[in-house]
């Protein structure tokens, strides 16, 4: 599959959201051409599986962008889970839905929160020094979107490193 | 913030035992491009060091199947990373001991393959060496054009890459290798968390 190109000379809102496409499509190039329950499948003694890490980022994406960022809350399913109660709501409740529904919930999240980026960052927009509407829960203050941006680069490529393990664990596909 | 490094009856050793998740860099959550960059990249060497602290030589070579990666090889080809991009594409030096006399084209894995015969204090001797190497280039290269200073040596169809795109490359190569190394120390001795 074609994943988006990182250019080598860019600005920097150029750069953070290529970064971040490249680990969303590689991130979907690891969850490709799978059955429901090889989405449910783990590699012991980790628990983590393809179809949970699915919904987790989908949950990701909405939490940092439109809750934090924006202030806007979470959008459905995710509005109406009791995450206290239920912390990992996400990772294992993905065994029960289908590739197709995982993959829509996905591609949803990512275009909302693609629609927060393009106003914050177009010309009468707050920037990357923008500040999120939500504070750090430790009395830090609130955060930059260069940060957010920042931190779901790594938030993509350390979940891909644990799907490179578990893809290959699943049919044997490796690839970087 | 790195392993400690003292020097004992003339050997150098390495009490890495001491670190932990707690005392890894963190990058702050306002702050200019240059300082959140390196903020990132020093808590993803942290995070590294953390994932491959307080085991034994064994242990730093267990593969975790059917993946054939290890720790101690992981540490390697981020040592070997370090001063390839920022050492060698970036300021244009070549690479120091002991990368500098491997016949690549022939054995293209040789850190990951090799890592198995270093005891731990001389793996992380030689990745806190090459750390500070390329924090020295990183700095050089800041001085001459920020992060839109161009690397001497050239992508092999793209032309230059820049201070920016290397620094952010070392991220996500570090962030992926380290979200290899939950799962692989898991299955060495149960350890977790981010």
């Amino acid at each position: 599959m074609e994943r988006t190109q990182r250019p080598l000379r860019a600005d920097e809102p150029t750069s953070l959201r290529a970064f971040l496409d490249h680990h969303r499509d590689t991130f979907r190039w690891k969850c490709s051409g799978l059955s429901q329950a090889q989405l449910a499948r783990t590699l012991p003694p980790s628990e983590m599986t393809l179809g949970g890490m699915m919904k987790h980022l989908a949950v990701v994406e909405q939490s940092w962008f439109e809750d934090d960022f924006v202030g806007g809350g979470l959008m459905p399913p995710f509005d109406t889970v009791d995450w206290e109660a239920d912390p990992d709501w996400e990772w294992h409740t993905a065994r029960d839905d289908t590739p197709e529904e995982l993959f829509a919930l996905l591609d949803e999240a990512r275009r909302r929160a693609d629609a927060v980026l393009d106003r914050a960052l177009a010309l009468d927009g707050v920037g990357l020094d923008g500040l999120s509407a939500a504070e750090h829960p430790h009395g830090q203050g609130h955060f930059s979107l260069r940060w957010i941006l920042l931190h779901m680069i790594e938030e993509y490529a350390r979940h891909n490193g644990h799907a490179d393990l578990i893809r290959e664990s699943i049919d044997g596909q490796t690839g970087h | 913030m790195s392993a400690t490094l003292v020097s004992v009856g003339g050997m150098t050793q390495s009490f890495d035992k001491a670190f932990d998740k707690d005392s890894r860099a963190e990058a702050p959550i306002r702050a200019e491009e240059v300082t959140a960059l390196r903020g990132f990249l020093d808590y993803h060497r942290d995070t590294l060091r953390w994932k491959c602290s307080g085991l034994t030589q064994e242990q730093l070579a267990q593969v975790h199947e059917p993946s054939t990666m290890t720790l101690g090889g992981m540490m390697k080809h981020l040592a070997l990373n370090e001063v390839g991009w920022f050492g060698q594409t970036l300021a244009g030096e070549p690479y120091p001991p002991p990368f500098d006399g491997i016949d690549w084209d022939a054995d293209p894995d040789w850190e990951w393959r090799t890592a198995r015969d270093d005891s731990p204090a001389d793996q992380w001797a030689l990745y806190d060496e090459c750390v500070r190497r390329a924090d020295a280039a990183i700095d050089q290269a800041l001085a001459r054009g920020g992060l839109d200073a161009e690397s001497v040596q050239q992508s092999s169809s793209q032309g230059a890459f820049s201070l920016r795109w290397i620094l952010l490359h070392m991220i996500e190569e570090y962030a992926r290798h380290n979200g290899q190394a939950d799962l692989i120390r898991e299955s060495i001795d149960g350890a977790t968390g981010e």
